[in-house]
């Protein structure tokens, strides 16, 4: 786990993606679609990296 | 006997202790770790020795219940941004990048990006949170990004394009100004600049769509890396280099002009002198510091001189010429100064608590308090009083020109009592010994004060 007593805002680090031209939008992509896909699975109740659940800490349907 | 800093709990890794004229920063285990990284590394004892970073000794052994502990040399005067001035704010931001590039070329980064981590030092900021300091892992975003925003990029906007002071919002709202707070300050053509699409805009949108929503370890497997963090400090950078305030000098600014000033410098400096002599302080609190004259009087006879102004252009001058004289510089209102806040009401310690002085300088000012911000002259004393030191005062009475310019249309009985110069001497009288005085006209007088017990 990695430890932070500062709260960076999801929106805010996704930016730091967005700002480094074509490399850093392909990782902007990557990570909103990998986000996704989790999600999806977790709705299909298909089976799934628990551990990846805890790390990206899933947030409930809105 | 040794206190916690009361405005350094928020990291529990590393925490601030002060015992005496001493400052300690006790470590947890990884805080520790993190210090032998740094310790290690070639960017730490470089960024000491150009002045960028506080100097930091290890301890041993620790004090019992931490895992390591460092001792720093002692900052003369702490300050905080809503006592900064713009380019005080700027020159800041512009460290606080560049000791953030320069730890990612060797491996490290920094964990936020608070100006509360960075203090002035003979006119230059100094990085003074260590442990901040921590080894980069690959993958990682920059988390101190948003702070950054918030507390450096915002508030330089705020005045350099809307032409709005930012330190009564940092006093205000000591996080600073929110990307969505931004957005909706943000008109006309501005708007449409690229730092404020991205940095205001797009990160407001991001905020309101991610609210909820971790995206830190998809980042790391997407391939973030240290040049994503790079790219954008290059950016930020040059947005930050950009941004200008055009002060105008009107009103204090030109104070230096009026014929009474430079008539009473003289005698004024060689009074101040006479004051140093006798009594050596080693903390001179110059109120209503205007140009910082007596300021750099005081702190060419080796005192540390904090100069007080509400006027941000005069100190802006004052900044420029401050670096390597034993100066610092607070801007505040002297009839609303800066306020104990923060956490328990404790964690940003008022401006004259931290200020602490053994001689007072209130040249030029008593009068303005009286007449323009309408404080009775027995509270003026009493407060003069409340700094329990040396204080050298210049009386300036009704008949006085200026006096005339500050009453302006306020009729005789719209005044508070007790304003000539006999009410001025009882008052006195009733707190202070008069150690010295001179006249420098007829409706002027300096007195050098000692405080009764």
């Amino acid at each position: 786990m990695i430890f932070g007593y500062l709260d960076p805002g999801s929106g805010s680090l996704i930016l730091q993606a967005v700002v480094g031209g074509l490399t850093g939008l392909a990782v902007t992509v990557k990570a909103l679609r990998s986000k996704r896909a989790m999600k999806r699975a977790v709705k299909d109740g298909a089976p799934v990296d628990e551990e990846a659940i805890e790390d990206t800490s899933l947030p409930a349907e809105p | 006997m040794s206190s916690a800093d009361p405005g350094s709990f928020r990291d529990p890794a590393s925490r601030v202790v002060i015992d005496g004229d001493r400052v300690f920063r006790l470590l947890d285990e990884r805080g520790m770790q993190a210090w032998r990284v740094l310790a290690a590394s070639e960017f730490f004892p470089k960024a000491v020795a150009d002045g960028r970073v506080v100097a930091a000794s290890e301890l041993s052994p620790p004090p019992p219940g931490s895992a390591g502990a460092l001792e720093h040399p002692s900052l003369p005067f702490i300050s905080y941004p809503y006592e900064w001035t713009f380019s005080m704010l700027k020159d800041a931001a512009l460290l606080q990048l560049d000791l953030l590039r320069d730890a990612l070329g060797a491996g490290l980064t920094i964990k936020d990006a608070t100006p509360y981590n960075i203090q002035f030092v003979e006119g230059s900021p100094v990085f003074i949170d260590v442990g901040s300091f921590e080894e980069y892992r690959p993958g990682e975003p920059w988390i101190g990004y948003r702070q950054f925003t918030r507390q450096f990029l915002f508030p330089l906007m705020l005045r350099a394009w809307l032409g709005v002071p930012f330190q009564p919002w940092l006093r205000g709202d000591i996080e600073g100004p929110t990307p969505a707070q931004m957005a909706n300050l943000l008109g006309g053509k501005k708007r449409f600049n690229s730092g404020a699409l991205f940095h205001v805009r797009l990160q407001a949108r991001m905020e309101a769509r991610m609210s909820d929503r971790a995206i830190r370890s998809d980042l790391k497997s997407a391939g973030f890396s240290a040049d994503l963090i790079l790219a954008n400090v290059r950016k930020l950078r040059s947005l930050v280099e950009s941004l200008e305030w055009e002060h105008t000098t009107d009103g204090w600014s030109e104070y230096g002009s009026c014929s009474h000033v430079a008539r009473d410098r003289s005698a004024k400096t060689e009074f101040l002198e006479e004051e140093m002599s006798s009594s050596s302080p080693r903390r001179v609190l110059d109120l209503g510091a205007n140009d910082a004259h007596f300021s750099m009087v005081a702190a060419q006879r080796g005192a540390l001189a904090i100069a007080v102004d509400g006027d941000e252009a005069v100190l802006e001058d004052v900044y420029g010429r401050a670096r390597g004289l034993d100066l610092a510089i607070a801007l505040s209102d002297l009839a609303n100064p800066s306020p104990s806040q923060g956490w328990g009401g404790v964690e940003r310690p008022s401006l004259f608590q931290r200020a602490n002085p053994d001689l007072v300088i209130a040249y030029g000012l008593i009068h303005h308090l009286i007449y323009a911000a309408s404080i009775p002259p027995r509270e003026v004393v009493s407060w003069l009083r409340s700094f329990d030191c040396a204080v050298i005062v210049e009386f300036v009475s009704p008949a006085d020109e200026m006096v005339g310019r500050l009453v302006g249309n306020k009729l005789p009985d719209e005044l508070h009592g007790e304003r000539e110069e006999s009410d001025f001497r009882t008052l006195i009288a009733e707190c202070f010994e008069v150690r010295s005085e001179r006249r420098l006209s007829p409706e002027r007088v300096l007195f050098a004060l000692r405080p009764l017990s």
